[in-house]
C-alpha cells in the first residue's frame, strides 16, 4: 500500500512582493497509514506551507508530493478539489459555517461530496456521537464552546472517510483542559479507529502526544523522531 | 454538489442577510413592475383604441381622397390622412360623379359614395362652434353605416328636404350634463366662410335638426361621428357651390386583406395614382406600429430602472463576496469545486431575480389596473372617444383593460432573472477564482 503522504525534495518559493522567499527548501517525508505524526516548528519555519501542500490547498514549486500515491502537481483545480474531499482538514479557528447547526456543518462536507440527504444525516449524527456531541447537534457554532466547536470540526473532517486527518494547531484556540480532551479524542480516533493523523503545531507539549515528531526548521526537516 | 443543495446553500446565505437581500430584490421588483405596468397599459390602450376604430369604421370600406400617396406602398397607408389634412396638393380634384369610375375599377366593389366636407360654424346663444359638415347621400350613407347612422331622437329621412340637418350626439348634449345645445326640430344656422368669393364672405343658411344620431363612440374615419353634422349631398353642392368631393367611401364585397389591397390598387390605377386609398385595416396597422414604438420607448425607460437594480445586485454581490471570502476558503478546503462556488453565487442572484420578477409582475399588474381605474373613473380621456363615466351608453367609453400577454409575463420573468444573473456573473466569477490558501487567511 502506497504511503498516505510522500514528499520528495519538496520545495516551495513565495514571492513576497518582489522578493522570493524559500519557505520549503527540500523536504523529504513519508507518512504511512495509521500513523500519528506531529509536525513541529516555530513560526516562520515553513510548517504552515507544508500543511497547505499536504492539504492540497497549494502546489509545490519543485519536487514531488504524492498524496495516496497521486502526484498533486499533475492535478488541475477540479481534481485538487476532489482530492481535498478525502483529506480531513481541522483548523485552528474551527472554521465552521456560523449559520449552520453542528449537524448542518458536518452534513455540508458530505453534500459537497454528493452524498445523498438521508445518508448525510445518518452519518453526521453518528460522527457527532463519536466526538461526544450527541446532545448539541442542533446548536449553531455561536451556541457552542471552543472545545465543542473543535469537536464539530473534527466530525466534519471525518465525514468523507478521509485518508488522513490534517490538524492545524487544533488546540491553539481553546483552554488547556478542553485541549486535553480534544487530544484524547484525537488519540482515540488514531488508536481505536485507525485514523491517520498529521498534526501541525508549534507546541512541544502537544507534539509529545504524537507517536512520531518531525521538526521543521528553516524550510527543511531538522529531526524525525519516534516517541 | 447537487443542484438542490446548491440552491439550499444559496437560500441560507440570502436568509442570513434578509434586509440587504430584500432591498436588492426591491430594485428588481420596481424595474419589473414598471415594465409590466407600462406594457399591459399600452397593450390595453391599443386594444381599446383598435376596438373603437373598428366600431367607427366598417372594415369592409376604404376611403378615397384626392392627392398622391406620400408613401408609395400597398394602399398608400398614411398618405390619405396627410392628404385630407393638408388638402389637395397635387391640384387633382375628385368629383362627385367620379364614383362611377371608382365603381368600375374593380368587381370587388359593391358601391361608393361621395362626401363633401367643409368646416362650418354654428351658433347657439352666444357661442360659436367650428364643426365638420358632411354632405352625403342619406340613403346610401345609411346603407353603408347601418349601425351608426341611426337616429337616437327624430328620424332620418332617406329622401331629405334641403334644409334637413342630422347632428352628432356631441352637438346635442356636449357637456353631458343635460344642458342641450341643439334638439330635434331646432333651427340651426350653418355659416361657411367662402374664401373663393371675391371678396371673401360668410354665407349662412338655416336648417332644421331632423335627427340626433345615437352615440357612435370611438373614432370615425369617413363614417358617422359624434362631432359631425350631416346635410344632404345636393344641399352641400348648392351651398358650397361645388361638385368637388372631399372623399369617397367605397364599400367592398369582402373585408379580407387581399381584397382590400387589390381594390386599393385598382382605384389608384383608375385615377393614375392621383388619389390615395386608405383602409381601416391600414389605419389599424399604422396605429399598431405607432403603439409598438411607444411601448418600446416606455419599456426602454423602465428597463433603465432594471439596469440600476442590476448594478445594485452586482454591488451587493461584491460586498457579499468580500464578506464571505473566508467561507469560500473553507468550502474550497472541504473540496468544493470552483464551478460549484460560481453556481452558488449565481443561484443567489437567480433567487433574487425570480422573487423580484414574480413580485414585480404582481405589483405591475396591480399598478396597471389601478391606473386603468383612475383613467376611466377620472375621465382624463374624456375628450377622446367621448368618455362618459356617469351614463355609459354602449362601448363609447375609453375603458382601458390592461392586458398581460403570456409573452410579457414570460419576458418579465426571463428579463428579471436574466439581469440578475448577468450582473452577478462578475462577482460569482471572482468568488470562484479565490485561492483557498489566501481565502482561508482572510480576516
Amino acid at each position: 500500500m502506497a504511503p498516505v503522504v510522500e514528499a520528495v525534495d519538496l520545495k516551495k518559493t513565495y514571492l513576497l512582493g518582489k522578493v522570493p522567499v524559500d519557505a520549503l527548501r527540500g523536504v523529504n517525508l513519508k507518512v504511512e497509514s495509521g500513523e500519528f505524526l506531529a509536525i513541529l516548528g516555530p513560526s516562520g519555519s515553513g510548517k504552515s506551507t507544508l500543511l497547505n501542500l499536504i492539504g492540497a490547498l497549494d502546489k509545490p514549486t519543485a519536487g514531488t508530493l504524492l498524496i495516496g500515491g497521486v502526484d498533486i502537481s499533475k492535478l488541475n483545480d477540479s481534481q485538487l478539489a476532489d482530492l481535498r474531499r478525502r483529506i480531513g482538514f481541522v483548523f485552528q479557528f474551527f472554521n465552521l459555517i456560523p449559520r449552520f447547526t453542528a449537524l448542518g456543518n458536518v452534513e455540508l462536507s458530505m453534500s459537497i461530496a454528493d452524498v445523498n440527504r438521508a445518508e448525510r444525516k445518518r452519518r453526521a449524527e453518528e460522527l457527532l456521537e463519536t466526538v461526544g456531541l450527541k446532545d448539541r447537534m442542533n446548536h449553531k457554532p455561536a451556541e457552542l464552546s471552543g472545545g465543542q466547536q473543535q469537536r464539530v470540526a473534527i466530525a466534519r473532517a471525518l465525514a468523507n472517510n478521509p485518508k488522513f486527518l490534517l490538524l492545524d494547531e487544533p488546540t491553539g484556540n481553546i483552554d488547556s483542559k478542553t485541549a486535553r480532551e480534544i487530544m484524547t479524542l484525537i488519540k482515540r480516533l488514531n488508536e481505536e479507529k485507525g485514523v491517520t493523523i498529521i498534526m501541525v503545531t508549534h507546541d512541544q507539549h502537544l507534539a509529545r502526544e504524537a507517536k512520531r515528531v518531525v521538526q521543521v526548521f528553516d524550510g527543511v526537516i531538522s529531526s524525525d523522531m519516534v516517541n | 454538489m447537487r443542484a438542490t443543495d446548491v440552491f439550499g446553500y444559496s437560500f441560507s446565505a440570502i436568509k442570513l442577510r434578509k434586509l440587504r437581500a430584500g432591498l436588492t430584490t426591491l430594485g428588481v421588483v420596481i424595474g419589473i413592475a414598471a415594465i409590466v405596468a407600462l406594457l399591459s397599459i399600452t397593450q390595453g390602450l391599443q386594444n381599446t383604441i383598435a376596438m373603437q376604430l373598428e366600431q367607427g369604421l366598417a372594415t369592409d370600406t376604404v376611403v378615397v381622397t384626392p392627392g398622391r400617396s406620400i408613401l408609395s406602398g400597398a394602399g398608400g397607408q398614411g398618405a390619405g390622412i396627410g392628404a385630407t389634412i393638408g388638402g389637395d396638393t397635387s391640384g387633382f380634384k375628385l368629383f362627385i360623379n367620379d364614383t362611377a369610375t371608382v365603381n368600375a375599377a374593380s368587381t370587388e366593389i359593391e358601391d361608393s359614395i361621395a362626401i363633401i366636407q367643409r368646416v362650418i360654424y354654428v351658433h347657439s346663444e352666444n357661442r360659436t362652434f367650428a364643426i365638420n359638415v358632411n354632405g352625403v347621400d342619406f340613403a346610401k350613407y345609411a346603407e353603408f353605416y347601418g349601425s351608426t347612422f341611426v337616429a337616437e331622437s327624430g328620424s332620418i329621412s332617406l329622401k331629405p328636404e334641403n334644409d334637413t340637418v342630422v347632428i352628432g350626439r356631441r352637438l346635442h348634449d356636449p357637456w353631458k350634463n343635460g344642458t342641450l345645445l341643439f334638439n330635434v326640430n331646432d333651427a340651426i344656422d350653418i355659416t361657411w366662410a367662402n374664401a373663393t368669393a371675391r371678396p371673401p364672405k360668410n354665407e349662412t343658411y338655416t336648417g332644421y335638426v331632423a335627427a340626433v344620431l345615437k352615440e357612435v363612440g370611438g373614432f370615425s374615419f369617413g363614417g358617422p361621428s359624434d362631432t359631425g353634422v350631416y346635410i344632404p349631398l345636393s344641399q352641400a353642392q348648392a351651398f358650397f357651390g361645388t361638385d368637388e368631393c372631399s372623399m369617397m367611401i367605397v364599400k367592398l364585397k369582402s373585408s379580407d386583406k387581399t381584397t382590400i389591397e387589390s381594390v386599393s390598387e385598382a382605384i389608384e390605377d383608375a385615377f393614375n395614382g392621383e388619389v390615395s386609398v386608405i383602409s381601416s385595416t391600414a389605419v389599424l396597422d399604422i396605429l399598431s406600429s405607432v403603439f409598438s414604438v411607444i411601448s418600446l420607448f416606455l419599456v426602454g425607460i423602465a428597463a433603465i430602472s432594471l439596469l440600476v437594480a442590476g448594478i445594485g445586485i452586482m454591488n451587493i454581490m461584491i460586498v457579499s463576496l468580500i464578506e464571505r471570502t473566508r467561507e469560500i476558503g473553507i468550502l474550497k478546503a472541504l473540496g468544493m469545486k470552483s464551478r460549484t462556488v460560481l453556481m452558488i453565487f449565481l443561484s443567489e442572484s437567480v433567487i433574487i431575480g425570480l422573487i423580484g420578477a414574480v413580485l414585480g409582475t404582481v405589483l405591475g399588474w396591480g399598478l396597471a389596473n389601478a391606473v386603468a381605474v383612475v383613467l376611466s373613473g377620472g375621465g382624463l380621456f374624456q375628450n377622446i372617444g367621448s368618455a362618459q363615466p356617469a351614463t355609459r351608453i354602449q362601448s363609447g367609453l375609453m375603458t382601458i383593460t390592461p392586458v398581460l400577454t403570456p409573452t410579457v409575463l414570460a419576458g418579465a420573468l426571463i428579463f428579471g432573472i436574466g439581469v440578475s444573473v448577468i450582473f452577478a456573473l462578475y462577482p460569482a466569477w471572482r468568488a470562484s477564482k479565490l485561492k483557498p490558501v489566501e481565502a482561508l487567511r482572510y480576516e
